[in-house]
């Protein structure tokens, strides 16, 4: 046990420097192989998802900004609608006014028209009338009595034609 | 107990004999168990590490993983965030070191019981040392730091290139050699129940608590160097 050899000393050295060889390429080597390769999905998983957000985000805000364009829009084309309505209205309210104004004066026209010839022919009625009463009168013999109720009947005549 | 002794020291080591280079090139038993700690630490390795995947991984290499993580995590705690290039020697040593301590439990002689193969652990460690203060600090800072924190103290920094690896190898050599010797002694005492229960300390933990010292220092001294 005590004697001391060179050789083995070397020996045992490169015994070493293969197990150093072998634990550093295989071992080592293979294991930080698989966390680096690891460790590179979960970064690029982690990078993708990063992505994914940031395009989602802006995605939102794409929508945000189309819905708020769609409000105005809408709020305008509202707006430019109500406009027309109004002026339709306004427009159909003007007509009917005037039409009516026409109807009316129409109408006063023709009721003036029609009383004139109502008039004219209750005058013609009374002028008849009178002639006629006039010359019963002057043709029957009258006392104050017959006078009186030729007078009643008259005046009821006219009632009548003038109603 | 002498002849024990005289047994377990002066017994002929050889077990190749060369016929040529009187006997220079004779390997000793330390040097064929320890290729047989390294042959089955090498096909441990490739079988463990055979067929790894990234996901879906299984039992063995989940096992593997966390195995290596927490030695590299134990190395670099030792040796210092600027020295951890080195952790996977630190590692080598360690897992080689105690696998020889533990032989014992299977029959063999320990090989760190042979003082050739302690000396070759210690002027590894040592070369590692020195080479790691002049890949940090250049040659230049590499002999001016013999010279610090005073220059008077040169003498003992020049001549501790000799004492740690000196108390290297003997520490260990001499821990596994009174292991040894204790285990032999109780076996003669009681030959059953209590070698087993005590093979438990002497061959496990101390050729543990052996490796990790041996480790712990190296690295000590590497930090110190690379400082």
């Amino acid at each position: 046990m005590l004697n001391i050899s060179i050789f083995n000393i070397a020996c045992t050295i490169i015994n070493l420097l293969i197990l150093y060889f072998v634990v550093k390429k295989f071992l080592f080597g293979r294991i930080d192989e698989i966390l680096e390769k690891r460790r590179e999905e979960v970064d690029s998983a982690t990078k993708a998802a990063d992505i994914a957000l940031e395009e989602a985000k802006s995605t939102k805000r794409e929508y945000e900004r189309k819905i708020s364009q769609a409000e105005e829009e809408k709020e305008t084309i509202l707006a430019d609608i109500k406009k027309q309505g109004y002026d339709e209205y306004e427009k159909i309210v003007l007509d009917a006014r005037k039409k009516g104004e026409r109807i009316i004066t129409e109408a006063r026209h023709n009721a003036e028209a029609e009383a004139e010839k109502a008039r004219e022919e209750y005058a013609g009625q009374l002028k008849d009338m009178v002639i006629d009463a006039a010359s019963k009168i002057a043709a029957t013999k009258h006392s104050a009595e017959d006078d009186s109720q030729l007078y009643d009947k008259f005046i009821s005549e006219a009632g009548a034609h003038n109603g | 107990m002498k002849e024990m002794l005289n047994e377990l020291l002066m017994e002929d080591k050889t077990l190749i004999h060369v016929p040529f280079g009187n006997g220079f090139f004779d390997i000793y038993k330390s040097v064929v168990v320890s290729w047989i700690v390294l042959a089955f630490l090498i096909v441990l390795i490739l079988v463990m590490t055979g067929n790894l995947k990234v996901h879906n991984i299984s039992k063995r290499q989940a096992a593997l993983e966390t195995a290596v993580l927490w030695l590299r995590g134990v190395a670099v705690g030792m040796l210092g965030e600027e020295a951890k290039e080195y952790s996977t020697y630190i590692i080598t040593v360690l897992v080689f070191i105690a696998c020889s301590n533990m032989v014992g439990l299977f029959g063999f002689t320990p090989p760190t019981m042979d003082l050739n193969v302690t000396i070759a652990l210690s002027l590894m460690s040592i070369i590692l040392v020195q080479v790691a203060g002049i890949a940090r600090k250049g040659p230049k800072g590499w002999l001016k730091s013999f010279g610090q924190p005073m220059a008077a103290i040169a003498f003992m920094n020049v001549l501790e290139l000799g004492i740690r690896p000196l108390s290297l190898c003997m520490r260990l050599f001499g821990n596994i050699l009174g292991a040894t010797v204790i285990m032999e002694l109780l076996k003669h005492v009681v030959p059953v129940i209590l070698p087993a229960a005590l093979s438990v300390y002497f061959d496990i933990f101390d050729g543990c608590i052996q490796a990790y010292v041996f480790v712990f220092l190296t690295s000590l001294y590497i930090k110190e160097a690379v400082e």
